[in-house]
């Protein structure tokens, strides 16, 4: 089946985040396709670049990351809710003036048009609220 | 047959009422994250008239030291059995 996956919790702030990384891990290990992950609402700090949790927690940025290149899940991150949080990537920043961006690739900024798209391709769409 | 995952406690939200008045007479509902304290004998009452078709996530309820406290009305189920439920449903929907 092809699956999304739409998470609206920041990181360390809600348990969402690790429910929506252990679910999607669980997905692909069953075979199922994923074809997008949407952060969306708070959910769009599991972005944020620059992320340096303590060692011996859990790194979910980077978690969401190794996800990426182990099974090319696209990472797919609300525009708007993004930049109002200051998580802009290197175009944005510049756009914005600002010295410095705070989302990198595999992470993209994309817009809400993604989840409608997720929704309407996929057999199912599951979501992970704070 | 719509599957429902809540992850509110029904000591702290009005949120599972919700989802119980939402749901069809068929539908199933998993208790993920804190909403697995819903998943204790003193809570379940809240979910009367769900048997067969109330779920926890035994990682949660693992996570939090409630695992042997399940009651008996509920159905223990891993990540991998999470999976195996949202496949069977015809969607999921999330309350939280």
């Amino acid at each position: 089946m092809r699956y999304a996956i739409l998470l609206l919790g920041a990181p360390y702030s809600h348990q969402a985040a690790h429910s929506a990384l252990r679910f999607t891990r669980a997905l692909v290990e069953r075979g199922h396709e994923v074809a997008g992950v949407f952060f969306y609402h708070d959910g769009v700090q599991n972005a944020a670049r620059l992320a340096a949790p303590p060692q011996d927690e859990p790194h979910l940025v980077d978690g969401w990351t190794a996800l990426h290149a182990e099974h090319g899940v696209p990472l797919q991150v609300c525009i708007a809710a993004a930049l109002r949080r200051g998580l802009l990537d290197e175009r944005e920043a510049s756009r914005h003036g600002k010295s410095g961006h705070s989302v990198a690739p595999p992470f993209e900024l994309t817009g809400l048009g993604q989840l409608v798209d997720l929704g309407l391709r996929c057999d199912r769409l599951v979501a992970f609220g704070p | 047959m719509l599957l429902h995952i809540l992850n509110r406690s029904p000591l702290d939200s009005r949120v599972p009422e919700q989802a119980l008045i939402s749901m069809g007479p068929d539908d199933r509902l998993l208790l993920i994250e804190d909403g697995v304290q819903g998943a204790l004998p003193a809570l379940a009452v809240h979910f009367d008239g769900l048997e067969g078709r109330l779920f926890a996530l035994r990682e949660d309820l693992a996570s939090r030291g409630l695992l042997s406290r399940c009651d008996k009305r509920v159905r223990l189920v891993d990540v991998a059995d999470f999976v195996t439920l949202t496949e069977e449903a015809e969607r999921t929907v999330s309350w939280y």
